[in-house]
């Protein structure tokens, strides 16, 4: 059984196979009866939705419950084009696409400002209104009546260039497009676009640190989404040439959930087996028919508790997210950080920051300055303001009252991920690493923002995409090997020890190439050689020239490190000088042990 | 006038069981931060049952009784099956995912035993000839009493949250569950509670809603789950009062839009609220924002 | 008596008490010393059963209590006041003493434990309809003393209870405290950043680092320990 399944992930995994496959289908075509191309075409085309919904669901972790919407929209849309406006067969598609796209786009502005399950309860809302508006616009959309006589391939009404097209030559051109998709919906997933759609997922807090806008991100990803299933909607209408609103209810979309959940969310292979298996199921099987509520039902309430990562999972088929796989890499070990010349003004400049949260006064008028190549560590005891401290630079809180100026800049305020964008790198107290990626992948995230080719670069695997996207490998692996972590690498950063993790997250955050490193707690949880390897990472950053601040309990640690330790106590600094000169300072320990005299109190 | 009066009373006895739906989604909300995607199906077992029931001879209270403990005996079901095994991923997709499945799970179950079609519903509460005069506008006896019933239960509901021992203990657990189990607190048990009054709330709202729409079919559920939805957060998620005034007022818009416009007009202006109140001001209208913290 | 036995807890992958034991006297009040991140609060957590332990034992007066749930430990009288000033803050001050009081079973009037509460503290008494997330932070631990207090359990474990608050609080507090402890002879486990804040009410101390027990006396051994103490804190000079 295992070495079956073990040959099954083998062939299912490889991207020529399919291809193969595809060929053979594609010749096949003419030999097979109308009614099995046909079967071929709804395959084709739920392959499209379901990696329309893999790519916002599965990817960028927007779950949407209402994906007939577009695919509705999609449908009429091409449908409309040429019925009424005459518009020929390849534009009326690339029109659908467009709307898509556009109503995509539309919905991600009300949609990005909620998560969970009221954007749950909001994309099931969108489902419902496009599907009344089909049934109320009569005038457009033909009521409940739907659209008839729209040309169509079964039939033999549809013509390309006075060419009359069968369903035979409508799957070829279907199969093209769904290659066409596919190809570059895996660059573009192994790219730094997919790697930020997947940081949106995983945490919108850490994506922010990295860089990545996550409205950005997340008006695109639901852009790209509509797009697909415009697209997948446009084929829909001329295959079939009727279009009732019934076509595009809930269960709908329900459907298509399941193809992608089935197969697997997250990766690029499940929801072809989801969409082949749920298209066959239903036209091969009466019962499954008759009870397609029940089945559909049966899958959603468990397959998240017995198959979580679907039949992909259950192949052992997991997308990669880089394109490791694809270049040639350069073995050179480039320096992995940019050197800096040390400057006389200071890099940040911290001028008298309050933080109030409702009321309570976390930090109470703090001021600081920080030069290239310098390590500063904060300490004091719980809730004296340390790691307030750190998220106002970061960009996490702004500031109630004074000034942050980064490279003579004012950054107050500003969005984490403009900050980011900066050079200002962080890491948090407990690790935000992605767990589903490797080790390599999420220290390549921290990168993104030295990337600058664009999206159609990144899907059609450009020359530059690629220089870019092997530059940055190359750093990781020098960052990896100064991080003691070559041998990780391709491992899943999730199975992995807790140590290792840390290590991890602070090689991603030297990924950035960054000019600002903050660490919170980066030593708690370490064991002494990984603690080491932290500290050799922390100085690599230090001879580059980038200032460090570093929060942490451990002294020990810290001792041997830092330039400077300053400590807080209730937001307030109450001593600023070396280690050596805190351990005997009176007001330190009194913050931590308490005052002497109390004790006759 | 008179039409509008009638409206107005259908809006408001309408607008009263989306309060009463609300609350069965509320109630497990502040136990377990689920929120049940599969409650609106339950709401059509609950109507289902009764009225096939008492079409085949069984006397009402009978009927009613049948149908609100398979309510209840549902929704241990999906604590069991749907939101426990997911509680403890990570992310909400999970248990958003299995609690609509157990939903449709239910709507198939529907059709299969009883068939797609829409079912009449009988009359549970008096009859739907019955009327009372109202300035000058007929309002049917039926619409009042789902209203009384509603509110009543809303009323009662929020009396036993804010003035008994076990309501403490249930907003204890919705606000703390950890503290609350250092109190002694049987924090399972009072889960599981919730989930049955849920299931109980969503039987009795099945029924008002199909006595006042006069048919049940297997799909009714998912609007209604939506519209309630609406009203909750138009009337702010923590909060049983305002789930109240949030399903009044939106019972009210949909049947005058319906009313003087169309009723699917109706539906989108429901679908807009939501979405306006979500973008604008996602606490609702009586809720507290969430502090948010890192 | 509360007596620990080898306990271990961890969260994933993190060891945060690492084979710790020890016994805490009833009428008298022990002392957990130790920076953020030793292991204070997850010690505590595990006594009372909010984190269950990996493995170890824990006993309350020669009753193994490992394997109860929080809310049956809570019943056997094992009160815990968590850190950061857990309360039900939308809870008057007196919904949040019924419900401390009703759900333990304790035997006794609910209404003699209150009127005790309310001369223990009057400013509760004045505030009794107030919510418990509008009163000030003292307040705040004055009735979360009560609630762990008024049901008198034969265990007391309170984390931080002088966690930013003014000194005066915290005087009459630890006087409170100490008086509870004494006058019914029963165990008080308290955790303290501030070691000398703590030594100045407890008999008995362990203090902790990295999760495990470094070192442990009485009142006298520890003040006398007050440079190890400082190095447990601030690392070895030089």
């Amino acid at each position: 059984m295992k070495s079956m399944l073990n040959k099954l992930q083998g062939v299912i995994s490889n991207a020529y196979v399919l291809i193969v496959l595809m060929l053979a289908m594609a010749v096949a075509a003419p030999f097979s009866d109308a009614g099995t191309v046909q079967m071929w075409c709804f395959a084709a085309i739920n392959v499209l939705l379901a990696q329309s919904v893999n790519l916002l669901t599965g990817i960028a972790g927007q779950i949407s419950l209402g994906h007939a919407g577009f695919f509705a929209i999609g449908a009429y849309t091409s449908a409309i084009a040429m019925t009424n406006w005459g518009v020929p067969l390849p534009l009326a598609v690339a029109f659908s696409s467009l709307m898509g796209t556009a109503v995509g786009y539309l919905l991600s502005i009300p949609a990005g400002r909620v998560r969970e399950f009221y954007l749950a309860m909001m994309s099931l809302a969108f489902g419902l209104i496009v599907y009344e508006l089909l049934r109320e616009w009569r005038g457009v959309t033909g009521g409940v009546m739907g659209m008839r006589g729209i040309p169509s391939a079964q039939i033999g009404t549809l013509e390309l260039f006075g060419i009359e097209l069968g369903t035979v030559e409508y799957f070829w051109g279907l199969l093209f497009a769904v290659l066409v998709v596919m190809w570059m919906l895996r660059n573009f997933v192994k790219s730094h676009f997919g790697r930020a759609f997947y940081a949106v997922h995983v945490s919108e807090l850490s994506a922010g640190s990295l860089g990545i806008s996550q409205g950005a991100t997340k008006r695109f990803a639901y852009a790209l989404s509509g797009c697909i299933a415009g697209l997948a909607g446009g084929f829909y209408a001329f295959l079939v040439g009727y279009l009732t609103p019934e076509s595009f209810t809930m269960m709908r979309s329900v459907e298509i959930l399941v193809m992608t959940i089935v197969g697997g969310l997250g990766s690029l292979v499940g929801p072809v087996l989801g969409a082949v298996l749920f298209t066959y199921l239903p036209q091969k099987l009466q019962a499954f028919n008759d009870y397609q509520y029940i089945v559909y039902g049966l899958v959603l309430l468990l397959t998240f508790t017995l198959l979580p990562k679907g039949l992909a999972g259950l192949f052992n088929v997991h997308t990669r997210f880089s394109k490791r796989d694809q270049l040639k890499l350069t073995t050179d070990a480039n320096a992995a950080l940019t050197m800096r010349t040390p400057a006389f003004d200071p890099l940040l400049r911290v001028e008298d920051v309050v933080m109030e949260f409702s009321g309570l006064r976390a930090l109470a008028g703090v001021s600081l300055e920080l030069r290239r190549g310098s390590v500063m560590a904060l300490v004091g005891p719980n809730g004296s303001g340390k790691s307030t401290l750190v998220n106002v630079i970061s960009g996490i809180y702004a500031p109630t009252h004074g000034k942050i100026y980064f490279q003579g800049r004012n950054i107050s305020g500003l969005p984490s991920h403009v900050i980011a964008q900066a050079g200002v790198s962080r890491t948090f107290q407990d690790p935000r690493n992605v767990p589903a990626f490797t080790v390599r992948e999420n220290v390549l995230m921290g990168a993104n923002r030295l990337y600058r080719h664009n999206a159609l670069s990144a899907a059609v695997n450009a020359k530059w995409a690629k220089v870019e996207e092997s530059r940055e490998l190359a750093r990781v692996e020098a960052l990896l090997g100064a991080a003691g972590l070559s041998d990780s690498g391709d491992k899943v950063i999730g199975d992995l020890p807790y140590g290792t993790q840390r290590l991890a997250e602070v090689a991603r955050a030297l990924a950035s190439d960054p000019e600002l490193l903050l660490l919170d707690e980066p030593a708690a949880g370490l064991s002494e050689a990984e603690a080491e390897q932290l500290v050799g990472l922390i100085r690599l950053a230090q001879r580059h020239g980038v200032a460090v601040i570093v929060i942490d309990h451990h002294m020990d640690f810290l001792a041997g490190l830092v330039d400077e330790v300053v400590v807080f106590e209730a937001g307030e600094e109450i001593y600023r000088g070396d280690m050596d000169g805190m351990r005997t300072d009176p007001a330190v320990i009194e913050a931590y042990l308490g005052a002497e005299e109390t004790e006759n109190a | 006038m008179d039409f509008f009066i009638q409206m107005l009373a259908s809006g408001l006895s309408v607008g009263a069981v989306y309060a009463l739906v609300g609350l069965g989604l509320n109630l497990t909300f502040w136990t377990t931060r689920v929120l049940n995607f599969g409650q609106g199906a339950v709401l059509m077992v609950g109507a289902m049952v009764t009225a096939v029931l008492i079409a085949s001879g069984t006397h009402v209270i009978f009927a009613v009784a049948v149908a609100l403990l398979t309510a209840a005996f549902i929704l241990i079901l999906i604590e069991a099956l749907a939101v426990r095994p997911l509680a403890k991923a990570t992310g909400s997709m999970g248990w958003i995912v299995s609690t609509l499945g157990a939903g449709i799970l239910l709507q198939g179950l529907a059709s299969w035993r009883f068939g797609t079609q829409a079912v009449a519903f009988p009359d549970v509460l008096f009859s739907s000839a019955d009327t009372v005069q109202f300035l000058g506008a007929y309002i049917s006896v039926q619409y009042i009493a789902v209203f009384v019933i509603s509110v009543l239960i809303v009323v009662l509901m929020e009396l036993f949250l804010r003035r008994s021992t076990w309501g403490y203990a249930v907003r204890a657990v919705a606000h703390d569950n950890e503290f609350a189990a250092l109190l002694g607190i049987p924090v399972r048990r009072v889960v599981l509670a919730s989930f049955m009054v849920s299931g109980l709330l969503a039987g009795v709202a099945g029924i008002l809603v199909s006595q006042v729409s006069g048919t049940v079919d297997p799909g009714f559920g998912m609007h209604l789950l939506i519209l309630a939805f609406v009203a909750t957060v138009v009337g702010g998620m923590g909060s049983a009062f305002g789930s109240l005034v949030g399903g009044l007022l939106l019972g009210v818009l949909e049947k005058l839009v319906g009313g003087y416009w169309s009723p699917a007009a109706a539906e989108i202006v429901a679908f807009i609220l939501l979405v306006g109140v979500l973008t604008i001001r996602p606490q609702g209208l009586f809720g507290k924002p969430e502090a948010v913290k890192v | 008596m509360l007596e620990v036995r080898n306990l271990q807890v961890s969260y994933g992958a993190i060891e945060a008490v690492r084979d710790v034991s020890l016994s805490a006297r009833s009428g008298h009040i022990t002392a957990l010393i130790g920076a953020n991140g030793a292991g204070k609060s997850s010690l505590m957590r595990a006594i009372s059963g909010v984190t269950p332990a990996t493995s170890g034992q824990i006993l309350v007066n020669g009753r193994d209590i490992t394997r109860l749930k929080p809310h049956e430990r809570a019943r056997v009288g094992v009160a815990h006041a968590m850190e950061g000033r857990r309360i039900l803050h939308q809870h008057t001050v007196e919904e949040n003493l019924v419900t401390a009081w009703h759900f333990r079973k304790p035997p006794g009037s609910f209404k003699q434990a209150l009127e005790k509460v309310y001369s223990n503290f009057p400013v509760l008494a004045e505030r009794r309809r107030a919510k418990a997330g509008t009163l000030s932070g003292g307040q705040q631990q004055m009735l979360i003393l009560s609630m762990a207090t008024q049901h008198e359990p034969p265990v007391v474990l309170l984390d931080e209870p002088s966690l930013g608050l003014a000194p005066i609080i915290v005087t009459q507090i630890f006087e409170y405290i100490k008086a509870y402890s004494a006058e019914g002879n029963r165990v008080v486990l308290l955790s303290e950043q501030m070691a000398t804040l703590a030594l100045k009410v407890a008999d008995y101390g362990y203090v902790l680092k990295h999760g495990q027990v470094v070192f442990d006396g009485d009142r006298k051994q520890l003040n006398d320990g007050v440079a190890d103490l400082s190095s447990a804190y601030l690392g070895t000079t030089g």
